[in-house]
């Protein structure tokens, strides 16, 4: 019997696979097709303060081997969060992550206060990454300075674990990753979507709405497991690992590139089982080559 | 109830250069399906073309279980639909979305299609005929294509003794101009209209035309709106439509999830 638990910090996930922020909803949509007790874990929608509409359409377009969103963190907003959706999601034995987001430093604070009454809440993952709004999201992710400022004010007004998602449009996503460790984070995700843009060379109009929007998908994967790579060398603190992660061979990847976690994110779009296909993939691994624990494989790249 | 699995492909038609009817045995999604549902149908395992394609439930067939999708090759991934051969096993996410709703009484249905929107169309057509029993000859059916050449499922119309108006573009086929323009005509014609539950489909200009004409002359019309959807299922927001549902402030709602089906009055298109 292989144990695919991992443990960061406190938390013990059963499995390393988790669902991305943002291409799971808040679970409800897909507990029809699957068990979502599988799952390692699953990270909601982001939440704000007050409910947000989004940004116009057309919100999506698909690109070669990938697609590009701009949604612009629609949400229910946290005190209906709390009431309508939370009471669901703890329906289920998996670890519940709550995704944070904010346009002002100030509005994480008061998202994580009210969920700190909250039930059932076993992390929060700190969004100072979303490319698709025009105030905060990625500019707090932007410099070592403001992640630090954002991730230690949180750190200072909850004890709930934290993971802080990083953005890959940085120039230098380390010395974020460090900031953000230095400031009591428990872990750290990445990436969120890289800046990107398609245009109808027909109509001479851009495919989204806002222009520009973020990338996602198989497309952005050697990008991710470089990242992730470069991350892992330098901080002491579990890393998760996220970007076009499709079956159990891109899963196995990122675990040997450092990440002790892993999010699939826009293949649940694709193949919604892709998370569970994932978590049989690993212990049909795990067991052929008689590895014991997952974690014996993280960050066992040889080079 | 929702499914993902594999269901086999048991016909496949070329209708005309560009378009295809496809036939699926999914016993599971008959079943749950109603008209103006859809499904998400992933074209291959590369990871390009990436995300699902969403297609109308064309022709619903309850005792065989098997259902009919009716598309125009636009891109690469109907593009790989057409090339499938009877016998393949494709992964398919259904029945999806809200279908439309069929209200009670004796009222006169209108149906009004352009291009490829005769696909939810039709299935609700053989609904109507087949299942609600409403006589063909009460059912007002207007379809506009650009040319002639361009009608499909004429025949299935007559079989089904439904009277059909054609409008072209081009005026090579009925009333020249737009089905929008004939169907404003047989609003100011015929005093039945305005009490009649209308359906519509069509390309995005003519939806923003119905949903005009219906705000307008205050008529129940029922849009069947399309749209690049990532997910299908409501979970990622990405196919969202602008509606003003109550009047107050426009609000977004999800073509996957709350539509595709929606009252032409609340859809505000641009």
């Amino acid at each position: 019997m292989t144990d695919l638990s991992v443990r960061v910090g406190k938390t013990t996930f059963k499995n390393p696979v988790l669902v991305a922020s943002g291409t799971f909803g808040y679970g409800e949509e897909y507990s029809e097709l699957f068990d979502l007790n599988q799952l390692g874990g699953i990270v909601t929608k982001s939440i704000t303060l007050n409910p947000r509409e989004g940004n116009p359409p057309p919100r999506t377009c698909e690109t070669p081997s990938g697609m590009l969103n701009s949604i612009g963190l629609a949400n229910v907003g946290v005190d209906r969060f709390i009431q309508e959706k939370i009471p669901f999601l703890n329906k289920f034995n998996t670890n519940i992550i709550i995704n944070v987001a904010g346009s002002t430093p100030e509005e994480y604070l008061r998202v994580v206060e009210k969920l700190n009454h909250a039930q059932g809440i076993d992390m929060l993952e700190i969004n100072i990454s979303c490319p698709n709004v025009k105030e905060g999201g990625m500019a707090f992710g932007s410099d070592p300075e403001s992640a630090h400022r954002c991730t230690s004010s949180i750190r200072k007004v909850t004890n709930y674990p934290l993971m802080v998602k990083l953005t890959p449009n940085v120039k230098d996503i380390v010395e974020i990753a460090q900031a953000v460790e230095d400031s009591g984070a428990d872990c750290i995700s990445l990436i969120n979507t890289l800046v990107g843009m398609a245009i109808d060379f027909r109509i001479k109009k851009p495919l989204l709405k806002t222009v520009t929007g973020g990338l996602s998908g198989p497309a952005i994967k050697p990008v991710a497991l470089a990242m992730v790579w470069k991350v892992s060398q330098k901080v002491k603190i579990p890393v998760v690992g996220i970007g076009g992660i499709t079956n159990t061979q891109d899963a196995l990847e990122f675990l040997l590139a450092g990440a002790s976690l892993i999010q699939v994110g826009t293949s649940n779009f694709v193949d919604p089982q892709t998370s569970v296909r994932i978590i049989e993939g690993l212990k049909d691994y795990c067991e052929k080559n008689e590895i014991k624990r997952v974690m014996e494989i993280v960050g066992k790249l040889e080079n | 109830m929702v499914f993902q699995k594999k269901f086999e492909l048991i016909s496949s038609q070329k209708l005309s250069e560009k378009i295809f009817r496809l036939g699926f045995f999914a016993p599971e999604i008959v079943k749950n399906a109603c008209p103006g549902n859809f499904v998400h149908i992933r074209v291959g395992d590369k990871s390009s073309p990436l995300l699902r394609r969403a297609f109308s439930i064309f022709d619903l067939d309850l005792k065989k279980d098997c259902f009919d999708i009716l598309f125009k090759v636009v891109g690469p991934g109907t593009e790989i639909l057409s090339r499938k051969s009877t016998g393949e096993n494709l992964d398919l996410l259904g029945p999806l979305g809200n279908g439309f709703e069929i209200p009670k009484g004796d009222r006169s249905p209108v149906l009004v299609a352009g291009g490829m929107g005769i696909a939810p169309l039709m299935s609700l057509a053989f609904y109507l005929v087949k299942n609600q029993k409403i006589k063909p000859e009460k059912i007002s059916f207007l379809y506009g294509e650009r040319i002639k050449g361009g009608f499909v499922c004429l025949e299935d119309l007559k079989e089904l003794g439904i009277k059909t108006l054609l409008a072209t573009e081009d005026g090579s086929e009925g009333f020249e101009g737009m089905v929008t323009e004939l169907f404003l005509r047989k609003v100011k014609e015929t005093s039945f209209v305005k009490d009649s539950p209308i359906f519509s489909c069509g390309p995005h200009p003519m939806m923003k035309t119905m949903s005009e004409l219906s705000k307008k002359h205050n008529l129940f019309c029922q849009l069947s709106l399309e749209s690049h959807m990532p997910c299908g299922l409501g979970a990622c927001w990405g196919c969202v439509v602008k509606t003003n549902r109550d009047g107050g402030e426009p609000d977004y709602k999800r073509i996957c999830k709350d539509g595709p089906i929606f009252d032409a009055r609340e859809v505000e298109l641009d």
